[in-house]
């Protein structure tokens, strides 16, 4: 009766164990991580002053409305300063920090690290954006680091060199305002425009300068170059609109707006709508909107329990590229108004949320 | 020191704005043959001309002995100001012209506001003017919103990407800015008795100067200038800009200093600003042209303003007990 027992009780903790390790293995459903009505949104970006990071934040903003948590939507910007990005999370992480999902356009290379473990530490949740750092993995241990969703600013840079050198028929010289050579998108997109200029040896770099994002900053550079260079320059080249427009407002000064093809990226409206009025010729767009958003539905649907903790996914799923759209003349029409939330709503699905991933990025 | 050298450094002191200006025209016109044309001169002019309208309301402040830091919000403020005013894409207004004096009336009462904390509150310039400074960012960033809005009025945009007589006409009204300041330094009371204030403000006082009354209409026409500054750096460049003066403020100040213009108050004059003006765009253009990178203008810069410093205390070294 006893042994009887004993192996009743032995079969009986097997059994109990494998339906454990069988409820382990069960994949979706996790449990909610909090109440709905104490999820944060948090949108950490540079400034709201140019069109790329207004969009960013209405593309947030879109999202929290959607999900019923406008009130809970914060917006933090550093003014171009690592060190208040960084401030500026922490500050807010002295209350709530379980239940707070940041969603982070990084200032600067730097500040990706400091970020991360900051999340870490304090339980927060973070996706972020746009830098790719080859030491720093999502799935390398940070169980709060949701996702990395990366840009591939070489094949940006490589894109948009190629609708310049295609508008300029293959030959001519070119001027390039750099972004700020401190940033990842910045180097690499200039490094897609030296790989496209070897390709095509008819085209010359006369010179490059940096010109910091700014419009303000493009403008006398520009005009500098035009006094020195003259005819030699048949096209300019702008790591983002914003420098674009404003090299555009000096070619405008000479009276050769829209004689001279000019590249930029980000695809901000008013480019767009340059584009469509024939001044510009192409620019890339990886979707403020989407990009500004697509963090803040990672860590909904992780915190709701729509999907499972971020160390279960497959890791191109935790470090992946993000779709990009050149914009030219021909589907600048299409770009240029203002997305519904529709556009975006079958995206932000807790089962849909890598929709625009085109491949890893580690 | 002897007699000699002193009246040479003392010479100096007064050319050496000027020399600086030449040294850099002439280093980089041999640097690269482009540099020395008419096109670039245009270029040249036209680049200095905001810095210029901003050095000539900086140099009555500092000639006055006191500081303005504002000046990046008071431009701010009012570039949204006069983007929203004149034809734009988001509001209805259409004020054409008046859109400038609009914004430079926008930049007097900020200016106002300056000179009141500082006389009647009794509070130092550079706190003041950096904490007005700050609400003009601030009330900028509230009237840009969602998105900075784009000037569509095609003369104004017209006229200030123009030239008349091959004479960019952002340099004209600049240099119309220029003058009227130099008439109202050497020429009026307000020019004469902010120049007693700056060199001693005890003195101004005991003998009957209403010195507060001066020093307010001293921020009010530097914030006048910033405002009027502000509107054609929009004009030009088509948007309402919230940073539309972002280094504006070291710029200036620098350029003042360069001309001559003692920081302690009480010497100066805004064709030495002038020439500061003209001496700091020619080495942003000129580094331009060599191709320099533009992090090495930063230092030249710094580097300049401390030989300017240098030499224009030189000859009262001995003499200065306190330096602060």
């Amino acid at each position: 009766m006893r042994q009887e027992l004993a192996e009743f009780g032995a079969a009986a903790v097997r059994l109990v164990f494998a339906l454990a390790l069988a409820g382990a293995a069960l994949p979706a459903r996790a449990q909610a991580l909090c109440e709905k009505s104490q999820i944060r949104l948090v949108n950490s970006m540079r400034e709201i002053t140019q069109p790329y990071h207004v969009n960013l934040n209405k593309g947030g903003r879109m999202f929290a409305r959607w999900a019923g948590l406008e009130d809970n939507y914060v917006l933090q910007l550093n003014q171009g300063d690592s060190d208040k990005q960084i401030a500026l999370m922490r500050s807010i992480l002295a209350t709530n920090p379980k239940c707070t999902v940041f969603n982070v356009e990084p200032n600067a290379d730097v500040v990706m690290k400091p970020m991360v473990d900051t999340a870490d530490r304090t339980g927060a949740w973070i996706v972020t954006h746009w830098v790719l750092n080859r030491a720093l993995h999502p799935f390398e241990g940070h169980d709060h680091w949701i996702a990395h969703v990366a840009v591939n600013s070489q094949a940006v840079g490589v894109a948009v060199s190629e609708q310049l050198v295609a508008a300029m028929g293959g030959k001519g010289g070119i001027v390039a305002l750099q972004g700020r050579l401190d940033t990842d998108p910045a180097q690499k997109r200039f490094a897609g425009l030296k790989a496209v200029l070897a390709k095509h040896p008819g085209v010359t770099l006369l010179a490059e300068q940096p010109a910091n994002w700014d419009r303000r900053a493009a403008f006398p550079i520009m005009q500098a170059w035009l006094a020195k260079y003259g005819d030699r320059i048949r096209g300019v080249w702008a790591a983002n609109d914003d420098m674009a427009l404003g090299a555009l407002e000096a070619l405008r000064a000479a009276g050769l707006a829209g004689r001279i093809p000019v590249v930029g990226v980000d695809g901000i409206p008013e480019a767009i709508a340059a584009i469509d009025r024939g001044e510009m010729t192409a620019t890339v767009s990886s979707d403020a909107f989407y990009q500004g958003s697509i963090g803040l539905a990672m860590g909904t649907c992780v915190l709701t329990g729509q999907a499972p903790p971020p160390q279960t996914w497959a890791k191109e799923r935790r470090e992946f590229f993000l779709r990009v759209v050149v914009i030219t003349k021909d589907n600048a029409a299409h770009h240029a108004k203002e997305p519904a939330v529709d556009a975006y709503a079958g995206e932000w699905r807790c089962d849909n949320l890598w929709s625009r991933a085109t491949g890893p990025a580690f | 020191m002897s007699g000699g050298v002193a009246a040479v450094l003392g010479g100096l002191r007064t050319s050496g704005p000027l020399l600086a200006l030449l040294a850099l025209t002439v280093g980089f016109a041999l640097a690269d043959s482009g540099f020395a044309t008419l096109a670039n001169l245009r270029i040249i002019l036209d680049s200095a001309a905001v810095p210029l309208v901003l050095a000539v309301g900086m140099t009555f402040v500092i000639r006055q002995g006191s500081i303005d830091l504002s000046i990046e919000g008071l431009m701010a403020a009012c570039s949204l100001v006069f983007a929203l005013a004149v034809a734009n894409d988001r509001t209805q207004f259409d004020l054409g012209w008046l859109g400038l004096p609009v914004a430079a009336a926008v930049g007097a009462v900020f200016g106002l506001a300056n000179g009141l904390i500082v006389t009647r509150l009794r509070v130092p310039s550079f706190m003041a003017t950096l904490g007005l400074g700050s609400i003009g960012l601030g009330v900028a960033m509230l009237l840009s919103g969602d998105q900075p809005p784009l000037v569509r009025d095609t003369p104004l945009r017209q006229w200030a990407l123009g030239q008349t007589f091959g004479v960019p006409n952002l340099a004209l009204a600049a240099a119309a800015c220029l003058a009227g300041g130099f008439f109202v330094e050497q020429f009026t009371r307000l020019g004469r008795y902010s120049y007693v204030v700056g060199g001693a403000e005890s003195v101004a006082r005991v003998s009957g100067i209403n010195v507060d009354f001066y020093k307010v209409v001293v921020f009010a026409f530097a914030g006048l200038m910033a405002g009027l500054a502000a509107a054609m750096e929009s004009a030009r460049l088509g948007l309402g800009h919230v940073e539309i003066g972002a280094g504006q403020m070291l710029g200036t100040i620098t350029a003042v200093v360069i001309g001559g213009t003692s920081l302690s108050g009480g010497s100066g004059s805004v064709l030495g600003s002038a020439v500061g003006v003209l001496a700091l765009t020619v080495l942003a253009n000129g580094m331009v042209f060599v191709g320099a990178p533009p992090h090495l203008e930063k230092a030249i810069q710094g580097a300049i303003v401390l030989v300017a410093a240098v030499l224009a205390g030189w000859h009262v070294r001995d003499r200065l007990r306190i330096v602060k």
